[in-house]
């Protein structure tokens, strides 16, 4: 059982890392006739927020005992975890605070977490 | 263009879709970083009422990695788009992760763990950030380098 937890937790992973690729490639093509001073992580945010969504779904259902192991580990640690990004949403920040653009990293700081913290909050509540 | 991490930032007309070598290198980064993700986890656990510090250094170390590599690739652009993609958006965006960051949050303010919470999420922006400059300096610092080794070419 734990071999195929984890094999599905990274098969998981992995369409939640191929979903985040897809929404930046998205993203950056219907951003294309905005500047470079314009661009903002819109797609990092999506996907942020939505995956804290999923997580906290997934942390519901599991206490209500409806998601058994090990798909909860692979939607929460899989799934989720391999759709939302940190790295990227540190590393943007800095980018757009070294191009002199403060306003665009300190509104990228606190939408990711107020929106994430927000949804997540939310899928914990849905199935209680 | 190549597809380098943040690379909409500072992206001049539309950019081509990327290869299909790009997209596999993704599946197979996002596979192994999940995994690496999972399997740390798994060897150090996180005490659900105390602060998740396995999260925390993969996060640590996620952003000191990427800031590295944006920063190198910038500087010499040198590794194919397939590389850039499966070690930037596959590994190190599949590594690290925000969904788990925001719901044990959401799960210590719950269980009143308030002092818990807010360290959590002062620690993750602060070293997470420190990080991140770290590694792109760092990853400018060895670009000029390695672009000085090679004959001075840019």
């Amino acid at each position: 059982m734990t071999a195929l937890a984890a094999l599905l937790v990274g098969v998981f992973g992995m369409a939640g890392a191929l979903a985040r690729f897809a929404a930046d490639t998205l993203f950056s093509r219907a951003a294309a006739s905005g500047t470079a001073r314009t661009a903002w992580p819109w797609s990092t945010l999506l996907v942020n927020v939505v995956g804290s969504f999923i997580i906290g779904l997934a942390c519901s259902v599991t206490a209500q005992n409806s998601l058994a192991e090990p798909w909860s580990t692979s939607v929460a640690t899989g799934l989720a975890g391999g759709l939302t990004t940190f790295s990227s949403w540190t590393v943007a920040t800095v980018r757009l605070w070294a191009e002199r653009r403060p306003v665009g990293a300190v509104v990228n700081l606190a939408a990711n977490l107020s929106l994430g913290l927000g949804a997540a909050a939310l899928g914990l509540l849905l199935f209680r | 263009m190549r597809t380098t991490p943040g690379a909409h930032l500072e992206r001049s007309g539309k950019p081509p879709l990327p290869p299909a070598t790009a997209w596999m290198a993704v599946a197979v980064g996002g596979l192994l970083g999940t995994e690496a993700r999972y399997g740390l986890g798994l060897v150090f656990p996180e005490d659900g009422g105390g602060l998740p510090w396995t999260t925390l250094a993969i996060n640590i170390a996620g952003s000191l990695l990427l800031g590295l590599l944006t920063s190198f690739w910038a500087e010499r652009a040198a590794a194919p788009s397939w590389l850039q993609a499966g070690l930037g958006p596959g590994l190190l965006g599949s590594f690290t992760t925000f969904s788990a960051v925001v719901i044990a949050i959401d799960q210590l303010a719950a269980a009143g763990s308030h002092h818990v919470w807010m360290a959590y999420l002062g620690l993750s922006l602060a070293a997470g950030l420190a990080a991140a400059v770290a590694g792109l300096v760092l990853g400018h610092v060895l670009g000029r380098r390695s672009a000085g080794l090679a004959g001075g070419q840019s």
